[in-house]
């Protein structure tokens, strides 16, 4: 109901084009004992704009200690995982209140299923990590803050659940959030905040508890609508990933992409790191017509005032504090495939929009999900997370992650079956080496060797050269595939 | 500063991403185009993705032959005003069987005349990827479903094969045989459909706005009777009520509501108001328990 009766308040805003304040992405992550589904479907059944159906569909179903609804059948959708009661995958809720969107993310609790909580914290811009009153921090609590911190997350919040089974106790509240404030310490977020709640009864998530006077902070509700909103903060370098080329006639061509950091102006120069080419912007355009000014978020159209010849895989940024052209990088990542890291298999390295062979990989060292410590490893498999080398056929524009994370972060995936075998960020970057230093053994793909035979069909134009690269890509992943440790060399 | 984005700012940039990734990374594209609202969405956010060029491919209606006619002619128009390719496909063998919605059980008649037909016609043209309109809050399945979401060969949808996706980052490159159903609009809900179509003041379906129609009442749903093939049963009659669709898909398949909003700000104030999910509406979710879930893994979109 919310939305609608703050939009008539408003009045002067037109009913039909009301939007929201932004849209907050929340994660929501824990095990089954610890009630995540209930807390989920708690706040969807207290502050949503849940429809009728779906309410009644929940009074028919099966009911669980003291009576009330199962709150977590709002939550868990696929058949498999009603007939288990486990969250397999993550699944993605939507709700309003009167300010903004809510998108909640579920994300599995089990350790085997890391990978998936992997995945569901990366799109999340804060976490809610659940943990029960009686039990206190666990080791998967641990566990899931050091993916959440890998994955780039800067905002969690423990929600101490059960507080009716541990008799609504101040002094336990105060013992888990000293822990949960130690582990939170170890990482990198900037901001960690402890609430109590009941999640089966309602106290703390979107009503005052009446159990509780001693707690003074903020509902779970009221804190997530205290966060900004995803796009609201457009500090950081300009950058944009190109993802395509657009034209029209012969005097427009333009680099299509999304802001991924920063700001950029009519005027501004912007550089591709790769080529060491530069240009200023001469038009923002959009199907709206053009702007004057883009920021993190908006998906837009550059025109340049001079051509400087690039397409999809480069990243536009700004001058200052450019990406580097790496080739070799230290990496922090995910396993998220059933088959193991394999040194014999190929692996395509996905960057926000390039797609490059890598001639190389070395597994340094797994986390110890129990402990945290840092092993030497040489291995890994589903649900591992390890520190990794990976160096490169060729060049790409990257950043480190924490300084921007959308071209800090990559995947790996499998040529042949295309499938995602990794998620991971980037933590160390080294250039290309200079030209003739390169190690001895390594196979160098140049233009030559394949403009004769393979390429021969190929001309100049944009098209021909995008089918060159991928051929490039293709024969440089057969080689690495055979064993032979390859570099491409495409430049003419 | 620039006043921060809107949520449907922020939809809709996403939106784009994904189209533009969609059509870089994949060989032949198809917008799979139903008609209904969130067809609409979807081709003027393809619009807006490839600008100032036109969106590079062309779009595929699968007529079961039991759309509304207003739905026929406003794809027609559609496609004609904008100068785009459209694609019409039935299944032939299906329609020469005679599998209708008012004989044979829905799940029967969805499964030849909707899946079967998507299948022939992705197979038949060779379109690697498709483009799709749904959302994960329509239903429990589909809030679990990828922005690309991968189909083995045959098209069978494997709800624990899917890939991960993270970050922003989308992988396209297919496997031996596989396909993908790629869904710009993953995240946006009913009433941000609306909201947008307003903002955006596009023409949507007039089904979608309330006026005399005549209906049958049965099961405690209200049907449209759009032509001669609609057969009463006995007790039934036709009888005149001010309705409108929330959802639109064959006729006898699909319920109207009781409604006064007759035009986008009425149905925009109806639907932020609204107390009950749109695909009560559609007859064939509740045909089986996990009856979407079941579709899915069979091919359908």
């Amino acid at each position: 109901m919310t939305a609608l009766t703050r939009i008539d308040e408003a009045g002067s805003t037109p009913l039909a084009t009301a939007s929201l304040n932004g849209i907050l992405r929340v994660l929501t992550c824990g095990s089954v004992d610890d009630g995540k589904s209930t807390l989920i479907g708690r706040l969807l059944w207290d502050a949503s704009d849940l429809f009728d159906d779906q309410r009644a569909t929940l009074e028919r179903g099966r009911r669980i200690d003291g009576g009330h609804p199962d709150y977590s059948l709002l939550v868990d959708g696929l058949v498999a995982e009603r007939e288990q009661g486990i969250t397999i995958d993550i699944a993605w809720r939507y709700f309003d209140t009167a300010t903004r969107r809510f998108v909640v993310i579920d994300s599995p609790g089990h350790e085997q299923y890391t990978r998936n909580m992997a995945s569901g914290a990366s799109h999340a811009d804060v976490a809610i990590m659940l943990v029960d009153a009686r039990a206190g921090i666990k080791k998967q609590t641990r566990r899931h803050a050091a993916i959440l911190d890998l994955v780039g997350l800067k905002r969690v919040v423990l929600a101490v659940n059960k507080m009716d089974l541990a008799g609504w106790s101040e002094p336990r509240f105060r013992e888990i959030e000293r822990d949960f404030q130690v582990i939170a310490a170890r990482f990198h977020f900037d901001e960690a905040v402890a609430i109590p709640v009941s999640a089966a009864l309602g106290d703390n998530v979107a009503r005052p508890s009446d159990s509780m006077d001693w707690y003074r902070g903020p509902t779970l509700l009221s804190h997530l609508e205290s966060l900004p909103s995803r796009g609201a903060e457009a500090a950081g370098p300009f950058r944009m990933p190109v993802q395509t080329v657009l034209r029209q006639g012969v005097d427009f061509r333009g680099l299509a992409g999304t802001v991924s950091s920063g700001v950029i102006h009519v005027g501004d120069p912007v550089v591709d790191p790769v080529s060491g080419r530069a240009a200023n912007v001469k038009r923002i355009a959009t199907f709206d017509g053009d702007l004057r000014r883009a920021a993190v978020g908006q998906a837009i159209v550059l025109q340049l005032d001079t051509d400087i010849d690039v397409s999809r895989g480069a990243i536009l940024a700004a001058a200052e504090g450019r990406p580097h052209p790496a080739r070799d990088l230290g990496t922090h990542l995910v396993w998220l495939s059933d088959t193991p890291f394999d040194t014999d298999n190929g692996y395509l390295l996905r960057t926000a929009t390039d797609l490059v062979p890598v001639s190389a990989m070395e597994i340094t060292s797994r986390l110890d999900l129990e402990t945290l410590a840092e092993h030497p490893a040489s291995t890994c498999a589903a649900n591992d997370i390890v520190l990794a080398r990976i160096s490169l056929g060729r060049p790409t524009a990257l950043d480190l992650f924490r300084n921007a994370g959308e071209t800090g972060s990559f995947m790996l995936v499998d040529p042949i079956s295309g499938a995602t075998v990794a998620g991971g960020v980037v933590t160390e970057l080294a250039g290309a080496e200079p030209k003739g230093a390169r190690k001895a053994g390594v196979f160098v793909l140049s233009r030559d060797n394949l403009e004769g035979g393979l390429c021969a069909d190929l001309g100049w134009g944009a098209a021909d050269q995008v089918e060159f690269r991928r051929r490039a890509n293709e024969v440089a992943l057969l080689l690495s595939a055979a064993g032979i440790a390859v570099e491409l060399d495409l430049q003419s | 500063m620039s006043a921060p984005l809107s949520h449907l700012d922020l939809l809709e940039a996403e939106s784009i991403h994904i189209f533009r990734e969609a059509a870089a990374q994949f060989r032949k594209p198809v917008l799979m185009y139903s008609i209904g609202k969130d067809s609409t969405v979807l081709l003027h956010l393809a619009r807006k993705a490839f600008f100032p060029e036109k969106p590079p491919f062309p779009l595929l209606h699968v007529d079961t032959t039991w759309k509304f006619r207003e739905m026929i002619a406003f794809r027609n128009k559609t496609a004609r005003d904008l100068g785009l390719d459209l694609i019409v496909h039935t299944n032939q063998d299906g329609l020469a069987r005679g599998i209708n919605p008012i004989d044979h059980a829905p799940s029967v008649y969805t499964d030849v005349m909707k899946t079967a037909a998507l299948k022939q016609a992705l197979d038949m043209h060779g379109f690697d990827a498709a483009f799709g309109g749904a959302r994960r809050d329509e239903e429990a399945s589909r809030a679990k479903e990828r922005v690309f979401s991968f189909r083995a060969a045959g098209h069978r949808w494997d709800p624990r094969k899917q890939r991960p996706e993270m970050w922003r980052l989308l992988n396209g490159r297919l496997g031996s045989g596989e396909t993908v159903r790629v869904f710009p609009l993953s995240n946006w809900t009913e009433k941000d459909v609306w909201r947008y179509l307003a903002r955006e003041k596009l023409d949507v379906v007039p089904l979608y706005f309330a006026a005399e129609r005549p209906t049958v009442e049965r099961n405690g749903q209200l049907l449209v009777v759009d032509d001669e093939r609609f057969k009463l049963e006995p007790g039934e009659h036709v009888e005149a009520r001010r309705v409108r669709f929330r959802t639109l898909g064959c006729y006898p398949l699909t319920a109207a509501v009781a409604s006064e909003a007759s035009d986008i700000e009425g149905v925009v104030a109806e639907t932020l108001a609204a107390r009950t999910s749109e695909r009560v509406g559609r007859l064939i979710d509740h045909d089986q328990s996990g009856a979407m879930e079941k579709k899915k893994q069979e091919g359908y979109f």
